[in-house]
């Protein structure tokens, strides 16, 4: 047996953030933006939703992006109008990773969000949460919230996608860390 | 939305220049320790090394070469290229790709020293913010990077463009197709069910795609010199893997392009998805068919252009749930079609494949990632 020493053919990133950053907080007054995509119909059912439940709970306004193409040209004024939603809001919802380059773009725009300090809380389905984790550590934070709603999604009719909605509300305000209730206080 | 048509962005690769070490005694005339990648010590039998190197996860199951310091340094000093430069940050981790990273995933799958002018020319291509390889080492589909060459490293390195070009002629092509995929593995960190969802993969992530153009056949100018470069070039693109087409009753130009460009058009591929807001495709047309095209259409727009028209479907043929999606999005135009790519320029037309002719070939695009070709120096 000849030994011998090999050079590693890998690379690895060695910054971390574990934190799950700022917790969206008392929503009362508050801007939420949901980024939504070009692909999933059933999350867009669940954003108006969940737009609903927002407002009711307070938000001052609840803002929609739409992610699209990610290269040339169309790619840089995604660009432009990514940054320009979040310099618009409070807090970030972005989803939904329900795919592979669909969770790669989902999580690279809520690093996005969570580099300007917003409390910021990326959506996947039961399938691709791991992966969401996995590629928010690659991207250097792996302490990114991530809220899990259930798999398949896209596959179901409306009548059924409209309660995965409302049954998620309550979780996804624990994963966000915000507070209904101090809201609701502070608006009475 | 409306139809949006493919143009390139102005964000370009940047590479950081960056000096690790001093280029005082040349490349290979160093003593000082210059290579930064870290020691394993491993049995150099290539079927022990294989299995270590799976188990640290370095591999694809095919034998490896043992990267040992002295192929890295007789690799680098054959090319007289320093380690250190960093090439291209590489998604999704946006890792540092340097020479040295190329070096030894090349040697590890058994790439030839006279490859990596053209490794690091791929590399620069796919890491091109409008190749998308963000979304391609991580996505479900099938996708990977394909590449093309054209100019007279073609002979050199012995890429195939004639019989058996996409696969099964033999050579050094699927050795360097593999480096590429390795570094994917390797530095970009793309692993099958980790950060790759790709729900069924293809044979062309393990040797990747590595095709000539027969440049002496074509009666059209080179892939890449109509798209800007002359001579040695590499084209990368999304490539979802190869689809066959047979034509055996054709005889003139616009037949033969009618029955390519109508094969490209099939419901499920990317292009017509209302996910993807547009994308390329890429055909091979072989020596014979190409020599009886370019008789009558001596311009590659006007080929593009029968291509384009034929690589289309009608809205009508689309059930109600697909054809209103598309609707929605402004992609039915007036004339009822729905266009595979947004502009016959979108068509991307390559001559390679043997004489026996009769067949092309076809790769469908992964969607947003936009061609690149890129000079090999």
């Amino acid at each position: 047996m000849a030994t011998g020493f090999v050079l590693d053919p890998t690379t690895a990133r060695a910054d971390d953030i574990t934190s799950p950053g700022p917790d969206a907080g008392p929503l009362a007054g508050k801007v939420i933006g949901i980024r939504v995509d070009q692909m999933w119909r059933a999350w867009d059912w669940i954003s108006e939703i969940w737009a609903e439940e927002f407002k009711k709970a307070g938000a001052s306004d609840v803002k929609f992006w739409r992610s699209c193409g990610r290269s040339g040209e169309e790619g840089e004024k995604m660009d432009r109008g990514l940054r320009a939603f979040l310099a618009s809001i409070d807090i970030a919802v972005v989803g939904l990773a329900n795919c592979g380059s669909c969770t790669g773009w989902t999580v690279h725009d809520a690093l996005a969000a969570a580099a300007l300090d917003l409390p910021t809380t990326a959506v996947a389905t039961a399938n691709f949460e791991e992966f969401s984790k996995t590629i928010a550590k690659r991207g250097g934070r792996s302490g990114l919230r991530v809220h899990v709603l259930p798999y398949p999604l896209n596959e179901r009719f409306r009548e059924e996608v409209d309660p995965v909605a409302r049954d998620h509300f309550q979780r996804l305000i624990v994963t966000m860390g915000a507070q209904i209730d101090a809201q609701k206080k502070a608006a009475a | 939305m409306s139809i949006v048509t493919i143009a390139p962005s102005h964000a370009k690769l940047a590479a950081p220049p960056k000096q690790l070490v001093s280029r005082d005694c040349g490349p290979d005339g160093c003593e000082i320790d210059w290579l930064a990648s870290p020691r394993h010590e491993a049995d150099l039998d290539i079927a022990n090394f294989t299995a270590f190197a799976m188990e640290q996860g370095w591999g694809d199951g095919l034998p490896l070469v043992p990267p040992t310091e002295t192929r890295v340094r007789t690799f680098l000093s054959l090319n007289n290229r320093y380690p250190d430069e960093v090439i291209a940050l590489l998604p999704p981790m946006r890792a540092e790709c340097t020479v040295e990273k190329i070096v030894i995933n090349a040697v590890m799958a058994g790439a030839p020293p006279e490859s990596l002018p053209l490794l690091i020319a791929a590399v620069e291509a796919v890491a091109e913010p409008d190749f998308e390889l963000y979304g391609m080492n991580a996505t479900t589909a099938s996708v990977a990077p394909a590449m093309f060459i054209n100019g007279p490293i073609r002979n050199r390195l012995g890429i195939p463009y004639k019989h058996g070009c996409f696969g099964g002629a033999a050579g050094a092509a699927p050795a360097i197709g593999r480096a590429l995929r390795l570094i994917m593995r390797n530095v970009a960190g793309q692993l099958v069910g980790v950060t790759s969802q790709s729900t069924f993969g293809s044979p062309a992530r393990v040797t990747g795609l590595c095709v000539a153009e027969w440049e002496e056949r074509s009666p059209w100018a080179p892939l890449a010199e109509r798209r800007g470069v002359k001579g040695d070039a590499v084209t990368t693109f999304g490539g979802m893997g190869t689809m066959n087409i047979l034509d055996t009753t054709s005889q003139r130009p616009t037949e033969f392009l009618e029955m390519i460009g109508k094969s490209a058009a099939y419901a499920g591929t990317n292009g017509f998805s209302p996910a993807v807001p547009f994308c390329e495709v890429f055909i091979a047309i072989n020596p014979i068919c190409a020599e009886i095209i370019g008789r009558e259409m001596p311009n590659m727009e006007d080929v593009q252009e029968v291509l384009w028209k034929n690589a289309s479907l009608s809205a009508d043929w689309l059930e109600h749930l697909h054809r209103g999606q598309l609707e929605d999005q402004g992609r039915i135009r007036v004339d009822g079609l729905i266009y595979l790519t947004p502009e016959p320029k979108d068509v991307v037309v390559m001559v390679c494949g043997g004489t026996g002719g009769l067949h092309a070939a076809i790769v469908h695009s992964f969607g947003t990632s936009i061609t690149q070709t890129v000079a090999i120096v």
